[in-house]
């Protein structure tokens, strides 16, 4: 018979614990990749796997050595169940001549079997797994005592159970032709009931009704019965010793119709059950709801994927700040010292206080150069100040003024970027520095560096009493 | 088929730009330096779902010579309908000039139709040479919107949205270290606003990042819950002669096994940190792992952190109380119902006491030493004796994922442990605490979980992320 259901929970569930150890971001592309490309009604489990299986190339059809474990237990069961049901034939059916083999044993021996057949049947249906520590102990050393395996050893035992049933009654019944062949078996009834011939007769008929229509012969008229009885002490019968065997063929068919075809029909039942619950097991699986979720969700790519070329700056800098002199010329780039000027750069009769870049066109930009040369062109030694927002990044606007003041102003003019804070009142960070400090380096000008306004002595200490 | 829109993220040097494009793009292995001149290329950040691109930020250089541009535009054009024709023949015509490369690099996606994201730094105060920027970016005549980026402590952001507001459609605050993700949301949903055909796009986005962010808090959980199992059910082992087992003292034996026991359980618990991190694509914070305060000082097996993460007595006897309870119902099944639950009650009782009596000792594993075995025994150490482990690992575990989960990715500041002064556990759902303590007692037992008992650890941690961000949201 087919195990496809169950291998198929088995491998689905192996390949579930091994993808735990992949990243979930690696297990959605994979999945959700295998569902786009896959036509709708082909993305189950068991496509699934063998896209998996065909990747990887694993070679189809490899037996599971759990599943292999199992078939060695009903290999078991079957073997046991074979070599029981001639033990138990040739038990039940032992004559030495000296008395009759009573049927009432046969009958009770076979309701016997009957009711294990059911209860095995029944224990399987409610998963009542009292033999479990047993088994656990076989499995354990496999790792199969995680597996969703255990789950469905209630059906595997019952299948066996009932394999080694079936191999019990045919053994049996193959053991009792033999016999009916071979011996001169002397059958008849005996019971310490209180029952009469008749009432034994109607118990027969009901047992026999199921194959009344098809063997008429196989079912004991009421003269036979009354004929077979014996007493276990007491005056002897007159018997007619011709009819001990007329009971055989009632005996080959209890055992086929009750021992038998119950447990054919039970092994039957209990394959379509296993099958019935590996399917369920594997509908209800966590790893199946998971699989369906990245199927079904796409893949969502923010961009963190894609490779920064950004060239990281050198943040490290050689550079130290200067005291700037008292220059003639001071000027206010792109608005600093808005909305306070410090009183230092305050325009005076001997210092001119001149404003470029920012809301400045490049044209205002040129007249305050030419408005600087002209100052410094009648100064010993030429300086000016430029005042910056310390916080804005130099750009290469202020380049550009700094390459054309260069150009125009007097050979050798000192001149000194001064970075301002937002608030007059407190220095600009070292961060904030330190931009400047590195502008300064790579324009490569000896006259050109970054100074730091002093503030009033009272500020300065207040200041650094919050840091 | 409606075309995916771009957006250019540009502005005055190094004002956030590029952190504004990290966080959204979730990409932390963008440059952000103090440094103007950090990004000189443009860079695309394409958004797909399937590898259909649903929308691209693009990160450019800062803007370098704007007035030299506008000088060039305002001397080419003639008229307001040209405008954009000239900015394009700007850029046409100095394509190779090096001194117009940056403003080359962040005009060109404008004329090719991307939307423009202006971005300021609300921190610092605002500056007339701006205008100069934003006047090109007008004539570009691209779908535009601003975004007050404040970098800094100070706020001049009233000032930059009364200007910013007679230049763009749209003006938001939006600050791309500590925006919460739903601000990320918000705006990309402002991005759709600028244009009609470009809504049902970026709506369509949104509810992938939303889909996104449910689901990598679903997958957290189960990483932690793998390393709990883990974690819990460890055993450190070594095979030894009968010689080498008699040369050795018994002390000397556990202190080794003890050592190595703990190396692996602080690499198993880094493994979760980095798994975490790598779902929600943080691949830096690694390199500042050794510098990080609460790595160094709040080991796994301190104090400190057995006080901050361990659960009250009460708590386990409670916990306890519902997994012995779960036993007894066993024992009810097997009676058929005739104890009428008082195997529920027993049970319950006997994990209860049992929980609140050894609920602060410290069970640390103990030394065994196997049956001597063909010449060899085997020493065994572990696994741990004590839920509280568990609580310790899951706590951590938890606080980790709130945190990098909650982190933009242009955040480079280091990670934080704050003590708690309550433990949040104790909010959590009675039937989720129970599925936590029964899988602990499992682990420590060394009985492997099955699929089914491992997704119902992997919900139960999820409710437990989702009561730890609920109360860290309740603290404010």
């Amino acid at each position: 018979m087919s195990e496809h259901p169950l291998t198929l929970l088995l491998e689905f569930d192996d390949q579930v614990r091994r993808d735990q150890h992949q990243a979930p971001a690696f297990l959605h592309r994979r999945d959700r990749k295998f569902a786009l490309e896959a036509d709708a009604s082909d993305t189950g489990p068991r496509q699934w796997l063998t896209h998996l299986h065909r990747l990887s190339g694993r070679p189809p059809g490899q037996k599971d050595k759990r599943l292999a474990r199992w078939h060695r237990i009903t290999f078991g069961f079957i073997s046991a169940g074979a070599l029981l049901g001639i033990l138990a034939m040739l038990g039940l059916l032992f004559y030495d001549g000296s008395g009759r083999i009573n049927m009432t044993v046969f009958l009770a021996f076979v309701l016997l079997q009957l009711g294990l057949a059911c209860a095995t049947t029944v224990q399987a249906f409610i998963g009542w797994r009292p033999w479990g520590w047993l088994v656990d102990r076989y499995t354990r050393r496999s790792g199969e005592i995680a597996s969703v395996l255990t789950r469905l050893h209630p059906q595997l035992l019952a299948r066996a159970a009932h394999g080694g049933g079936v191999l019990f009654a045919l053994t049996g019944l193959a053991t009792l032709l033999l016999l009916v062949v071979v011996q001169d078996l002397a059958f008849g009834w005996s019971t310490t009931l209180d029952t009469g011939a008749q009432t034994y007769h109607h118990w027969v008929q009901t047992l026999a009704r199921p194959w009344q229509a098809l063997w008429p012969a196989a079912v004991p008229d009421a003269s036979l019965v009354e004929s077979t009885r014996f007493f276990r002490a007491g005056t002897p019968q007159p018997i007619d010793a011709a009819r001990w065997g007329d009971w055989w063929p009632f005996v080959a068919m209890t055992w086929i119709s009750y021992v038998l075809i119950p447990r054919l029909l039970l092994v039957g039942l209990a394959q379509i059950h296993l099958k019935l619950r590996a399917r369920r097991l594997l509908k209800l699986h966590p790893g199946l709801t998971a699989l369906r979720y990245r199927m079904e969700t796409p893949i969502l790519e923010t961009g963190s994927g894609e490779d920064a070329t950004h060239q990281v700056a050198e943040l490290e800098t050689q550079g130290t700040l200067q005291p700037y002199p008292d220059s003639p010329v001071i000027i206010r780039w792109a608005g600093a010292g808005d909305p306070v000027l410090p009183d230092d750069f305050a325009a005076t009769a001997e210092r001119h206080l001149l404003s470029a870049g920012g809301s400045a066109t490049l044209g205002d930009d040129r007249r305050t150069i030419q408005q600087a040369r002209l100052v410094l062109a009648n100064t010993p030694e030429p300086s000016a100040i430029l005042l910056t927002r310390a916080w804005e990044p130099p750009t290469a606007e202020l380049e550009d003024f700094l390459t054309l003041a260069r150009d125009q102003w007097p050979e050798g003019t000192l001149i000194s970027l001064v970075p301002l804070a937002t608030d007059s009142h407190c220095r600009p960070s070292q961060t904030q520095f330190a931009q400047w400090l590195r502008f300064a380096e790579r324009q490569a000008d000896p006259r050109l560096q970054v100074s730091i306004h002093e503030l009033p002595a009272i500020a300065n200490r207040a200041v650094e009493g919050q840091q | 088929m409606t075309v995916a829109p771009v957006f250019a993220v540009v502005g005055h040097p190094n004002k956030g730009k590029s952190s504004v494009v990290a966080t959204l793009s979730q990409n932390d292995a963008i440059a952000i330096a103090l440094e103007p001149g950090t990004t000189r290329h443009s860079q695309a950040y394409p958004l797909r779902v399937d590898g259909e691109v649903l929308y691209t930020l693009v990160d450019t250089p800062g803007f370098q010579r704007p007035r030299q541009v506008l000088e060039w535009l305002e001397a080419h054009s003639l008229s307001a309908s040209d405008r954009a024709e000239t900015v394009a023949a700007f850029v046409h015509q100095h394509r190779d000039d090096p001194r117009f490369h940056d403003e080359c690099e962040l005009l060109t996606p404008l004329t090719e139709g991307a939307g423009v994201i202006y971005v300021v730094d609300g921190s610092v105060p605002y500056s007339a040479e701006n205008e100069s920027e934003m006047t090109i970016l007008r004539w570009t005549g691209q779908p535009s919107l601003a975004l007050i980026n404040s970098i800094g402590p100070d706020d001049y952001s009233e000032a930059w949205h009364s200007a910013l507001g007679q230049f763009f459609q749209v003006v938001r605050k939006f600050n791309a270290v500590s925006a919460p993700f739903n601000q990320h949301l918000s705006l990309l949903k402002a991005f759709g606003q600028l244009e009609p055909n470009w809504e049902g796009v970026l709506d369509k986005a949104v509810l992938h990042l939303s889909a996104q962010r449910a689901q990598r808090k679903e997958q957290a959980a189960r990483l932690i819950a793998t390393a709990l199992e883990d974690m819990m059910g460890w055993q450190e082992q070594r095979t030894l002669t009968a010689g080498q087992l008699s040369g050795t003292s018994r002390d000397t034996l556990a202190a080794d096994l003890r050592q190595r026991w703990y190396r692996h359980q602080r690499q198993r618990e880094q493994s979760l940190r980095l798994g975490i991190e790598q779902l929600y694509q943080h691949h830096r914070i690694q390199r500042q792992e050794a510098e990080l305060t609460w790595h160094s000082e709040h080991d796994l097996f301190s104090d400190s952190s057995r006080q901050t993460w361990g659960v009250s007595k009460a708590y386990l006897a409670t916990a306890g109380f519902g997994a012995g309870a779960l036993g007894g119902v066993g024992i009810d099944a097997v009676t058929l119902g005739t104890s009428l639950g008082t195997g529920a009650l027993v049970g319950g009782l006997l994990g209860a006491a049992g929980s609140y009596f050894y609920g602060d000792r410290l069970a640390l594993p103990v030394l065994r030493i196997g049956a001597l075995r063909n010449g060899l025994q085997t020493a065994r150490f572990g696994p741990v004796q004590d839920s509280q482990f568990g609580y310790v690992v899951l706590g951590r575990a938890v606080d980790h994922w709130w945190h990098v989960s909650h982190r933009n990715h242009a955040g480079q500041d280091l990670l934080d442990l704050e003590p708690t002064d309550r433990h949040w556990l104790e909010d959590l759902e009675p039937e989720y605490r129970h599925e936590i303590q029964r899988a602990l007692t499992r682990c420590r037992k060394q009985r492997t979980l099955s699929s089914d008992h491992r997704h119902r650890l992997s919900v139960a941690v999820e409710a437990a992320l989702d009561t730890y961000g609920q109360w860290r949201q309740s603290r404010g």
